[in-house]
């Protein structure tokens, strides 16, 4: 058992990814593994998965020497597209959240904004920050998954988009909780940032809005 | 009695309150050259109104004193054509003492799919010349999860299309030019989390077709080809995440690029891969008609009664996540 490679079943289908729990030479883990989508022509699927897998693999192993909580990779394999990683036991957040109480929401939201800020700080971003891409363990530690849309970037513009588009999932999914998890998740933010640079991430909090009123249909009144 | 006026189409739809379409007219607005001016689609719209409402009344076999309930669509779209819809739904209503309401074409497209497809709670994707979304119902609203953060699908292929000289629409003619290739050639793929940028792709298959290769190497099949592929491929991609962060049972492909059999196909493919019901909007009501207009309208009636006439103003640049929706909740 020790040295065997076993794929049991398939817990979770992604968009892009089937989640596999496995063993691995006598460790549990996750098989990721980017199936080959049947809708696109070869070409446009194999440069997407190999791509991804390469990238996801190489930005989980950077990420983590930073201290953030990711899930330590085992193997990257881009012949096959699969990327072996320890398997975390937890929740979704986007699932957990509902039954959390206030004060918990506000720490785990504050503690996601400061694993955040450190990436951004190292000149990571996650590119798809949803709260299902995000794990709570039964200890409310945090695991932020899913590199898959990875990239590397100093500019505000990009970091913006990347908090951006957490605030749309927080309107979209938990529009109850949305001020409350906001308020909190950049306060958690602007603390991993502070005091290393606080001028860069106001600029990145305030180009937030200049984003927003760049999307399609805003009103006239909110444009800058 | 529905009236759609956002852009090129001019429609008139009778719809009971149950829900049977009982007739539809649709009269389009065809450029001789370049794309959809504004103030020549006014002109036609404006010349043509009355004959539309009267063939949808004959189709229907009624008078205009049977109709009950004007809608008609206040946003989002161009300006001048919206105000036409609003200026003759006011007119109608005032003339026949009947209650007038607005209603958001986007929803509209949305809810004429829920009741043609037999529906309950889909994700949608809308894709047409004008808007390219990704919305499912979600705390009282239509929540948009995912969109074209430039220009809409649709609007990307028939620009395309007119570059390379075949009449508007073009979404057709191109989509049996790319069924005649099956060479790839490598274009910008861009999916940002659930949004979708076009803009390049488009820039860079103009340059394509600049480009010394294309003249040598390549024909307009091939390009056609690889535009669709790779558009359609972005498009499927962002619809899947949507439908596994979601986790709705059901998918809906609406609007007018939902005609193209290439992106039924891949939208369908998805849907089964989650176990979910595949479902186009029929054509004729996938693309702009008045009739999707006249039963959100109903179903708004219903909710919410009329609106007053100061409450019809056009508003071209609502989006659809702004406007709760009472008959869901």
């Amino acid at each position: 058992m020790e040295n065997e490679i076993v794929m049991e079943k398939v817990i979770h289908k992604g968009a892009e990814a089937n989640l596999v729990y496995g063993h691995w030479f006598g460790k549990e883990v996750i098989f990721k593994h980017r199936i080959p989508k049947g809708y696109r022509i070869e070409q446009i699927d194999k440069m997407l998965r190999t791509k991804r897998t390469l990238n996801e693999g190489k930005a989980l192993i950077r990420v983590k020497s930073y201290g953030i909580n990711v899930p330590q990779v085992y193997e990257i394999d881009t012949k096959n597209s699969t990327i072996v990683m320890k398997h975390i036991k937890g929740q979704k957040l986007k699932d957990a959240l509902k039954s959390l109480t206030n004060e918990q929401k506000v720490n785990i939201l504050k503690n996601i904004g400061k694993n955040i800020a450190i990436l951004h700080k190292n000149g990571h971003i996650h590119g798809d920050i949803t709260t299902s891409n995000i794990i709570l363990t039964n200890t409310e530690e945090i695991f932020i998954i899913d590199f898959g849309l990875h990239d590397y970037s100093d500019y505000i513009e990009d970091k913006s988009t990347d908090l951006h588009l957490f605030k749309r999932v927080l309107i979209s999914s938990h529009g109850n909780d949305f001020c409350l998890c906001y308020e909190a998740f950049l306060e958690g933010y602007r603390n991993g940032y502070e005091p290393e640079n606080i001028k860069e991430c106001k600029e990145i909090i305030k180009n937030i809005k200049t984003i927003e009123t760049r999307g399609r249909y805003v009103k006239k009144e909110d444009r800058i | 009695m529905g009236i759609e006026s956002t852009a090129h189409t001019w429609s008139v739809g009778i719809v009971d309150f149950s829900g049977n379409v009982l007739s539809l007219v649709n009269d389009m607005f065809i450029p001789e050259k370049g794309g959809i001016h504004p103030i020549l689609v006014r002109e036609q719209h404006l010349n043509n109104f009355i004959n539309v409402i009267n063939r949808t009344l004959s189709e229907a076999s009624i008078s205009i004193r049977d109709i009950d309930l004007i809608a008609f669509s206040k946003s989002p779209g161009l300006g001048p054509i919206l105000k036409i819809g609003a200026q003759v739904s006011r007119l109608l209503s005032q003339l026949l003492d009947i209650p007038i309401v607005a209603v958001n074409h986007c929803i509209a497209h949305v809810e004429i799919g829920r009741l043609m497809c037999k529906i309950e709670d889909p994700l949608t994707l809308y894709v047409s010349g004008g808007n390219t979304i990704v919305s499912a119902f979600e705390s009282e609203r239509y929540q948009i999860f995912g969109e074209t953060l430039d220009i809409p699908i649709g609007n990307l292929i028939d620009s395309f299309a007119r570059d390379v000289g075949i009449p508007h629409p073009g979404g057709p003619r191109v989509e049996q030019l790319a069924k005649k290739s099956s060479k790839y050639l490598s274009l910008p793929y861009v999916v940002k989390g659930m949004d979708l940028s076009f803009s390049g792709l488009y820039s860079a298959v103009k340059r394509l077709l600049e480009s010394k290769d294309f003249r040598n190497n390549y024909n307009l099949n091939d390009v056609a080809h690889s535009l669709q592929e790779t558009a359609f491929a972005m498009l499927t991609e962002v619809t899947e995440r949507a439908l596994a962060h979601t986790g709705k049972k059901e998918v809906l492909l609406t609007g007018g690029v939902a005609a193209n059999k290439n992106l039924q196909e891949k939208i369908k493919y998805i849907s089964d891969e989650h176990d979910a019901r595949f479902e186009v909007v029929p054509v004729r009501y996938a693309g702009d008609n008045g009739a999707m207009i006249g039963w959100t309208g109903i179903l708004r009636y219903k909710a919410l009664g009329e609106n007053t006439i100061s409450d019809t103003q056009i508003n071209p640049k609502e989006r659809m996540d702004q406007i709760t929706i009472p008959w869901r909740s």
